[in-house]
């Protein structure tokens, strides 16, 4: 299978703390790859690496099916956000977006507005930057990293910082891109729960090794995400749940129900559940399990 | 590198330091001007009777205007500011991560860089130094231009030495990473505490040998381009002061283009 990004044993090392601990990763076409990792995991350097911001100290990578050596002159099919964007706070949003395009040769400037009308900034374009909440940042941040009409994205914790509004928006836009501009997608973050939402496959990444990677469902077998409703009448809830067709659940304490299929269809099931004149206290699609596991394999787990 | 040069340029344009860093330059014309004005013209007012025979014989020609605005802290201390800050920005903010991985050659940043410097220094210098030069010629009383080949070579001279400084300036900025550690190499240099420092090396030179055909200050940089006489300075003195800032150009930017290449960007 050709991968449109394989790194092969790559490493990083700062005198004797080695940052990237023989990582090899492969990216299919069109994927959202999560890489998960605790912060100074190596996430950042590994980005870095393959951005052509740091050079390995050993191992080689290949990104579009060429070598590291003659990954240069792909470099402009490669959109990056490291750490937090790197923008001129005195300048505008439509300014940053101009020079990141002057960089590339570009002279497109309505495409430019185009993208800025994306990410939801067309109304702000000449405000500076300075002015721009985190969160707006975040965005001209990832529009910048769109602006050589990239093929594979390198997203280094680009919902750090932000407010949970923040978080959406940046979720549903990344989501965008994938589905409406096919772009392969290199994401990581501390957040695992964050990543859950969006990646198709995750790499658990620490203290620079790779000691993990699965995919989506997987992650979902593993890590048992359920909803979990708390109705006024559970046995009769029960009965309603078995009506809907659901098999796979359980009652906790004889008050809490734990639905491990149709994780879309809470809203439904609340609204069954009202139909039939019981009252939903709380819902809820829980992932500590997520965290839970993401400890355990850390070494971080819960006693 | 000329896409890497125009989006430089465009950030310049774009940027309040640039703009504010012109005016101070266009003040300190405006400044320079009327204290000469006053000192050569009219020094009753600054020196009283005493002193003023002595000042008001003096002749300002072409040459002395490079002399009194060119070779001055004042305008030096104003380009390498514009140098520093210019050259640091793309760090400072962490924009070059947006665009260094893009560039094959991670050294043209650097060079494009410093190139759009020396067009921002020569803007900056076109138009204070052009504004100096005309109140001179329009409003001194005893200007006169004298040859203008002499002129034009001294002028071409000091400007290639301005150059150079850009060129030392941006490489402390490159190797310290840091506009602070820029401004305090630059400013040593400008106000000429380095300058100093170099004379003692002379003072060491002659005590070994009795009568040195060449002093350390001949050669460095900052005390060559201080000691650089603008009035009287003959095609030889200009030809030696070019060659040394040819030396510094080349070291300067061929040091900072390797060290770019060379590091990770943080």
């Amino acid at each position: 299978m050709e991968y449109l990004l394989e790194t092969d044993n790559i490493t990083k090392k700062y005198g004797n703390l080695t940052a990237v601990d023989h990582v090899t990763i492969k990216l299919q076409r069109g994927e959202i790859y999560g890489l998960i990792g605790r912060n100074g995991a190596g996430k950042t350097t590994l980005l870095k690496m393959l951005a052509g911001l740091a050079k390995p100290t050993e191992g080689t990578y290949t990104i579009f099916g060429e070598s590291q050596k003659n990954t240069a002159k792909l470099r402009d099919r490669i959109g990056v956000l490291i750490e937090s964007p790197g923008l001129f706070p005195n300048l505008s949003a439509f300014d940053n977006m101009k020079i990141k395009a002057l960089t590339l040769g570009m002279n497109d400037d309505a495409f430019l507005r185009e993208l800025l009308n994306d990410v939801g900034l067309s109304d702000v374009e000449k405000r500076k930057v300075k002015r721009f909440s985190m969160g707006m940042k975040q965005r001209l941040g990832i529009a910048m990293s769109l602006v050589g009409h990239p093929d594979l994205l390198l997203l280094d914790e680009p919902i750090n910082g932000l407010d949970p509004q923040g978080i959406v928006e940046v979720r549903e836009l990344i989501e965008r891109l994938s589905k409406e501009r096919n772009i392969t997608i290199l994401i990581s973050s501390h957040i695992l729960e964050e990543l859950s939402k969006i990646a198709t496959r995750y790499g658990i990444i620490h203290n620079g090794q790779l000691i993990d990677e699965f995919t989506h469902q997987e992650l979902l077998k593993r890590c048992s995400e359920r909803i979990e409703i708390r109705p006024s009448d559970p046995t009769r809830a029960v009965t309603v749940i078995e009506g809907m067709g659901i098999t796979e659940f359980k009652v906790i304490d004889n008050s809490i129900i734990q639905i491990f299929e149709r994780l879309d269809d809470s809203g439904d099931i609340v609204l069954e559940l009202a139909k039939n004149n019981i009252k939903t206290l709380s819902v809820a699609v829980k992932n500590e399990a997520l965290e839970d596991y993401y400890l355990s394999i850390t070494g971080g787990a819960k006693a | 590198m000329f896409n890497l040069i125009k989006m430089n340029l465009y950030r310049m344009v774009h940027a309040v330091s640039t703009w504010v860093l012109a005016i101070v330059a266009v003040f300190l014309a405006f400044l320079d001007f009327g204290i000469m004005k006053i000192m050569v013209d009219d020094p009753f007012k600054l020196f009283g009777s005493a002193s003023s025979q002595m000042l008001g014989t003096t002749t300002i020609t072409g040459r002395t205007t490079i002399a009194g605005f060119l070779i001055s802290s004042d305008i030096l201390i104003v380009l390498s500011i514009f140098v520093v800050i210019f050259a640091n920005a793309e760090q400072k903010n962490g924009f070059d991560k947006n665009i260094i991985g893009i560039t094959k050659m991670k050294w043209k940043h650097t060079v494009a860089r410093w190139l759009s410097c020396v067009i921002g220094l020569t803007a900056i210098v076109a138009v204070s130094y052009g504004l100096y030069f005309g109140l001179s010629a329009l409003f001194m009383n005893s200007f006169a231009m004298g040859s203008v080949a002499a002129y034009l070579k001294v002028l071409a001279t000091v400007y290639f030495g301005l150059v150079a400084f850009s060129a030392i300036f941006f490489f402390f900025t490159t190797l310290f990473r840091s506009s602070v550690g820029g401004i305090v190499a630059s400013l040593v240099m400008s106000l000429g505490v380095l300058s100093l420092l170099e004379k003692l090396l002379d003072f060491a030179v002659k005590k070994i040998f009795t009568s040195p055909k060449i002093l350390p200050t001949d050669l460095l940089f900052d005390s060559a381009y201080i000691n650089f006489d603008a009035t009287s300075a003959t095609t030889k003195a200009c030809l030696i002061m070019a060659g040394i800032s040819l030396a510094y150009i080349v070291l300067s930017v061929g040091g900072s283009a390797l060290l770019q290449q060379k590091r990770d960007v943080k």
